[in-house]
C-alpha cells in the first residue's frame, strides 16, 4: 500500500474540489516566512510523516506570529516522529472549527465492494470509536458499478441526527467528491479525519490517503515509489530500491521490510542486528523466533519465494548486505518445489561482487541452508565456487531445523566476535 | 571485439566476449544453459555461443537469469561473461548512508 502525506493527499482534494485550508510546503525557517507572508497568522504548522495520532505525538504546532512559527520549524525539522524522521512541514491558516466529523470511503473485505463511512465523532481515531461507541458509526456499502450519488450521501447523513439541513447539504457533496479521490486514484483508504464545519461550509484539515500498490503503475501523476507496506512510516531508501526488483519481471518475488531500519531497536532490546532471506514467510517468522532468544534480532524480513531467477536472488542479496549495521547474515529456506540452485547461483554471484579479494567468501557470519528442490546442488556450488572454505560461513543442507541453524548461527557469531572483535 | 551482447527480461544485460570462447575447450555455457531447468538459449554456432532465440524474445524472458553460464564460465571456461544486473536506487542508497556496509569493512 502506498500511502500519501498529508500535503500530497490534500493536492488530490483540492483538486477533486473538496476545500482544504490554504497552506504551503517548507523544509526550512526562511521558506517558512516567505510561506507567512502569503499565508497570514494565526497557522498550523504539521510534521509531514505517515504516522497517525500526529496531534498526540506533538507533530503539530501553532504560531501566532514570526517568533513562534520560528520556533515551531525548527522544533520539528529533523525531528524524529514514530521513527520517521521529518523532512517537510505543512503551514496552513488556522481553521475556525465550529464542528469535527469524520469522513471516509474504504474497501469491504467482507463485502468486496467500497464502502462509505460517517461519524459525527471526528478528530479522534475511528477505531477508538469503533470500539467505544459503535453507534457513532454510520456505513452505506456502495455499489462500484452504479456509483455513489449526492442522494446516497443524504440517506447516510439523515441515519446519524443532529446536523442541519445545511449541513447534510454540504456533506453530502463533499462526501461524493471523496468518493471520486478513492476511484480516480485507486484508493484502498480515502478519509478525511476531522471534517470540520466552518462559517464558510465544510473543510478537510486532514487527509489521509493510502493508494492501492496494484495500481501504481497506471497512477503516473501521484509520482510515488511503491515499496512493501511498513506500518506507520514512509518506506525507506532501501525497501524502494528493493521493491524495483520485481517491477519489471513477475518470475518469483523478493519481498523485503526493514523491521528495524536503523537498528536502534535491536540496540535498545539489547540484540545483534543481523540480516535475513527466507524462502517462505513462515520460515522466516520462525527463523526469528529461533533467533531473537539467543540474543539476535533481523532488522529486515525477506521473503524470497514464488521460484524468483537467479538474479533476483542477486539483488535482494545486495540489497540486505547493504545494511550497514548487520553483524551477521542468514539464508533460510522451507523444504519447498523451489529451484534453490538458482538462489544458491544469485547468492554466489552476490557474495563474489561483494568480497573480491576472499573470491566470495564473507567477512561476517553467514549462515545459509538449502532445504527442498535441487538442495544438493545449491550446496555444491557453495563448495564448487569456494565459498564453502570461508571461515565465517556455514552452508547447510535439508537435514537441519530452523532451530540448529539459529544455533550454528549463534555458535558462529561467538567465534568470529572472539577472534575478530567484530567490525570496526 | 567481437562480442554477444543481449538484454534480459529483469533490467539488465549479458555480454559474452567471443574472442575469449573461441579457445574455450568445454563451451561450458552452453552445457549449462541447455542443462534441465534452465533457459535454453544458447547453443553453439562457427565454435562460439550464439542466441537460439531473437533479442525481443530474450528479453521477453526466455533467458531464465539463473547466471549460471556467467558462474560456470568462470570455474571451466575463459571468464568470457559478464552479467550486469543494476539494482535501481541502490546506489543512491549506499551513497547517502552515513556508514559503510560491513562488506566494505574489516572485522
Ligand atoms: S564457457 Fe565462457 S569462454 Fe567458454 S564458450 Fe562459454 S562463454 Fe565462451
Amino acid at each position: 500500500m502506498a500511502r500519501l502525506l498529508e500535503y500530497q493527499g490534500k493536492a488530490l482534494f483540492k483538486r477533486q474540489g473538496i476545500p482544504v485550508p490554504e497552506g504551503r510546503l517548507v523544509q526550512s525557517v526562511d521558506e517558512a516566512m516567505n510561506a507567512i507572508d502569503e499565508l497570514g497568522f494565526p497557522v498550523a504548522v504539521k510534521a509531514q510523516v505517515l504516522s497517525g495520532r500526529r496531534g498526540k505525538a506533538g507533530a503539530i504546532h501553532f504560531a501566532e506570529d514570526r517568533d513562534s512559527l520560528s520556533q515551531a520549524v525548527r522544533e520539528l525539522l529533523g525531528k524524529q516522529i514514530q521513527g520517521s524522521p521529518v523532512e517537510g512541514l505543512l503551514i496552513e491558516e488556522k481553521a475556525e472549527v465550529q464542528k469535527e466529523l469524520y469522513m471516509a470511503v474504504t474497501a469491504d473485505p467482507s463485502t468486496r465492494q467500497p464502502v462509505g463511512i460517517f461519524s459525527p465523532k471526528g478528530g479522534v481515531d475511528i477505531e477508538e470509536t469503533a470500539d467505544t461507541e459503535p453507534a457513532a458509526i454510520f456505513t452505506t456499502p456502495i455499489d462500484i458499478l452504479r456509483g455513489f450519488y449526492y442522494y446516497d450521501a443524504m440517506d447516510l447523513l439523515r441515519q446519524v441526527g443532529g446536523l442541519e439541513s445545511r449541513e447534510m447539504l454540504t456533506l453530502a457533496n463533499l462526501f461524493t467528491r471523496l468518493y471520486q479521490v478513492y476511484r480516480e486514484y485507486d484508493c484502498k483508504l480515502a478519509e478525511i479525519n476531522p471534517i470540520a464545519l466552518v462559517e464558510q461550509g465544510a473543510m478537510a484539515l486532514d487527509a489521509r490517503v493510502d493508494v492501492d500498490d496494484d495500481a501504481l503503475s497506471r497512477q503516473t501523476t501521484l509520482d510515488i515509489d511503491f515499496a512493501e507496506e511498513a506500518g506507520e512510516r514512509a518506506a525507506t531508501l532501501l525497501e524502494i530500491a528493493a521493491a524495483t526488483i520485481d517491477e519489471s519481471d513477475h518470475r518469483g518475488t523478493v519481498h523485503f521490510v526493514q523491521t528495524d531500519p536503523d537498528a536502534s531497536y535491536a540496540r535498545t532490546a539489547g540484540k545483534i542486528p543481523v540480516g535475513l532471506d527466507a524462502v517462505g514467510a513462515g520460515t522466516g517468522l520462525t527463523i526469528m523466533d529461533e533467533l531473537v532468544p539467543l540474543g539476535y534480532y533481523p532488522i529486515n524480513f525477506c521473503d524470497s519465494s514464488g521460484n524468483p531467477v537467479g538474479s533476483k536472488f542477486y539483488r535482494i542479496t545486495k540489497v540486505i548486505m547493504a545494511q550497514p549495521q548487520i553483524e551477521g547474515y542468514l539464508f533460510v529456506s522451507c523444504v519447498s518445489s523451489q529451484q534453490l540452485d538458482n538462489a544458491a547461483r544469485g547468492l554466489i554471484k552476490a557474495f563474489k561482487e561483494l568480497y573480491p579479494r576472499t573470491g566470495g567468501q564473507p567477512n561476517i557470519p553467514c549462515v545459509v541452508l538449502f532445504r527442498g528442490g535441487w538442495d544438493d546442488v545449491a550446496v555444491d556450488l557453495f563448495r564448487e565456487h569456494g565459498i564453502s572454505d570461508g571461515r565465517w560461513i556455514k552452508v547447510l543442507g535439508r537435514d537441519t531445523t530452523e532451530k540448529e541453524t539459529a544455533e550454528i548461527f549463534d555458535a558462529l557469531y561467538r567465534e568470529w566476535k572472539k577472534e575478530t572483535g567484530g567490525l570496526q | 571485439m567481437r562480442a554477444l551482447e543481449f538484454e534480459v527480461r529483469s533490467g539488465g544485460t549479458i555480454r559474452i566476449d567471443l574472442e575469449k570462447c573461441e579457445s574455450c575447450e568445454t563451451k561450458a555455457c552452453v552445457k549449462m544453459c541447455n542443462a534441465t531447468g534452465m533457459g535454453q538459449i544458447l547453443e553453439l554456432k562457427d565454435g562460439v555461443p550464439a542466441l537460439k532465440h531473437s533479442l525481443e524474445e530474450v528479453k521477453r524472458g526466455a533467458c531464465t537469469e539463473d547466471l549460471g553460464c556467467e558462474l560456470d564460465c568462470e570455474l571451466y571456461g575463459n571468464r568470457a561473461i559478464v552479467i550486469t544486473l543494476p539494482v535501481s536506487k541502490l546506489d543512491d542508497y549506499l551513497e547517502n548512508s552515513s556508514e559503510q556496509p560491513t562488506y566494505l569493512r574489516e572485522p
